[in-house]
């Protein structure tokens, strides 16, 4: 990491990151391998990585770099082959309370309200249902769906479904927001406005956030710093801080300097999304029958 | 699957409509009394077999008055219920065993598959053999006949929960009973109590079946009874009364298990 961009998050988060030493989330030399029947495969190799209060760090990679297996890792519910990782100064080895999870496939309840969707977790830690489901006003608000609270998931559309679910993972009010391609299922339009919609909570709640994507425009938007992977096995590749100004909405797209972003982060990603593409080639071309 | 129950119960919210398909319902009703009594002043078939209408009416209007109809209703519906009960049990068990191990799933499944579909009542003899000539028997029929609908039912529903939604639960750390209370149970609602009503009408064509085959009680053996006197009018007048009485419970079973969902869900 350059010194100037130490600076610039200094002068950006003021006293948070100055006095906060400790890093909310610590990945140390992390490996995740598999044993399968044609030998071990390691799906991530030394990872390391720090996030510290507040920050928004995306992790980018192609498809079958191990970007899911990190986040499982870090969500608890993957065990570590080799290193460490720990939240808030407390090692990870199951679900933390520190740390909230919103998935990238469709993970509302559907007999649940919106409303009782959101108090799920606090319903899991015994909050009596008057608070729990004044709190969930709170995120339901926050997160721009206030009026839906009685409506189930199957009468929203998916870009409301997805709010739910972050309203609900909100709800269990983390240390550490980690999201796995929670936008992936949506189109392009409505992804850029709920990245200015999540780049607000974030701000708002001075939110620490990982997030897991394979969207170049969505990393560089929302992001402070990304870190690229490389493709199989996962590895740092290398990370880059982004330098654009905040508060930051989905306009920047046009500007000149997030286009030098994209295209610096293409540079870096194609190879590896090439060797990906051969890989899944050549598999393919072994499971054709004679 | 969910969903669905969610679009019928705001269906309902919104109020009785009559609707197009209503009219069309009512109208093969309609239609059917209409072709029967045609058939019946015919003269076709005999009109023993095919009586008329005021006829089958006016045995209907007998049989409702008649105390031997309570009775033996009452000893159907006794025999049902127990049925569903042990099989329904027995089935939800099974379900949710086989449906949450693989192993057990493969091992097991191919013989309720198999076994599913074949008519129970060949069993019956055996029953007999067992449960006796009274009404232990008719319990077993329709007992076995009700688990196997409900057993795959339940194995499937299992099944198909996405596992996001368990991995949802695990991320905010709800502890094993959390699990199946909050997130199993009411995401297999539906086959559950589709698996229920189908195992309902099975246990009570078990139940009825082997009434007509030996019994000296119940539904099942009054039919056989007024058959055996050649009283047809007051045999239809009978099947209509079993024909409600099948719909009423279809409809009650449902209404029980929705409103104890939705507060379930609470």
């Amino acid at each position: 990491m350059s010194t100037a961009t130490n600076l610039h998050q200094v002068s950006r988060k003021g006293a948070a990151a100055a006095t906060g030493g400790q890093p909310i989330l610590t990945v140390d030399h992390v490996v995740k391998s598999f044993e399968t029947p044609q030998g071990k495969v390691t799906a991530v190799d030394d990872m390391s990585l720090d996030v510290r209060q507040g920050e928004f760090v995306s992790v980018i990679g192609p498809s079958g770099c191990g970007k899911s297996t990190l986040f499982n890792m870090i969500g608890g519910l993957l065990s570590i082959t080799e290193g460490e990782i720990a939240v808030a100064g407390e090692r990870v080895n199951g679900p933390h309370p520190s740390i909230g999870m919103v998935f990238q496939e469709e993970s509302t309840f559907p007999w649940r309200t919106v409303e009782e969707n959101v108090a799920f977790p606090l319903e899991i830690q015994g909050v009596g249902k008057a608070e729990r489901l004044e709190r969930a006003q709170h995120f339901i608000k926050l997160v721009g769906l206030q009026g839906f609270e009685k409506r189930f998931p199957a009468e929203l559309s998916g870009g409301m479904r997805q709010r739910v679910a972050i309203a609900r993972t909100l709800a269990f009010q983390p240390k550490l927001l980690l999201m796995d391609e929670p936008f992936a299922a949506l189109d392009e339009q409505t992804r850029l406005l709920l990245g200015d919609k999540v780049t607000q909570i974030q701000q708002e709640l001075n939110q620490t956030v990982v997030l897991i994507t394979h969207n170049i425009t969505e990393a560089v938007q929302l992001s402070d710093r990304i870190l690229i992977m490389t493709y199989r096995p996962g590895r740092t590749k290398r990370i880059i801080d982004i330098d654009l100004p905040r508060p930051r909405t989905s306009e920047i797209v046009g500007s000149d300097a997030f286009g030098r972003y994209v295209a610096e982060i293409w540079n870096d990603l194609r190879e590896e999304a090439s060797q990906g593409m051969q890989d899944e080639e050549a598999l393919a071309q072994q499971r054709k029958r004679p | 699957m969910a969903s669905t129950g969610v679009l019928t119960s705001s269906e309902r919210a919104s109020g009785w409509r009559p609707d197009p398909v209503l009219w069309v319902r009512l109208a093969i009703i309609v239609g059917v009394l209409v072709l029967w009594q045609v058939v019946a002043m015919s003269g076709l078939l005999y009109q023993d077999v095919v009586p008329q209408l005021p006829a089958i009416v006016a045995a209907l209007g007998r049989l409702l008055v008649n105390p031997e109809l309570y009775r033996n209703l009452w000893v159907t519906l006794y025999e049902t219920v127990l049925a569903l009960v042990f099989g329904g049990v027995a089935g939800l068990f099974v379900g949710i065993v086989l449906g949450g191990s693989r192993f057990f799933g493969r091992a097991f499944e191919p013989y309720l598959y198999y076994l599913g579909p074949t008519p129970k009542i060949i069993f019956f003899p055996v029953m007999i053999m067992w449960f006796g000539t009274g009404g232990g028997s008719k319990i077993a029929m329709g007992a076995f006949s009700c688990f196997f609908p409900v057993a795959l039912s339940v194995a499937v529903g299992m099944r198909a929960i996405p596992p996001i939604l368990m991995r949802v639960g695990q991320s905010f750390r709800a502890s094993p009973r959390q699990m199946v209370q909050k997130i199993y149970l009411p995401a297999m609602r539906e086959p559950v109590v589709n698996g229920l009503r189908l195992g309902f009408g099975i246990a009570l064509i078990g139940v009825l079946l082997a009434e007509t085959k030996l019994s000296n009680q119940g539904l099942g053996f009054l039919v056989i009874q007024n058959y055996q006197r050649f009283d047809m009018p007051a045999m239809y007048a009978l099947l209509i009364a079993i024909f409600v009485l099948s719909m009423g419970a279809n409809a009650a079973i449902t209404r029980l298990t929705s409103r104890s969902a939705a507060s379930g869900a609470r």
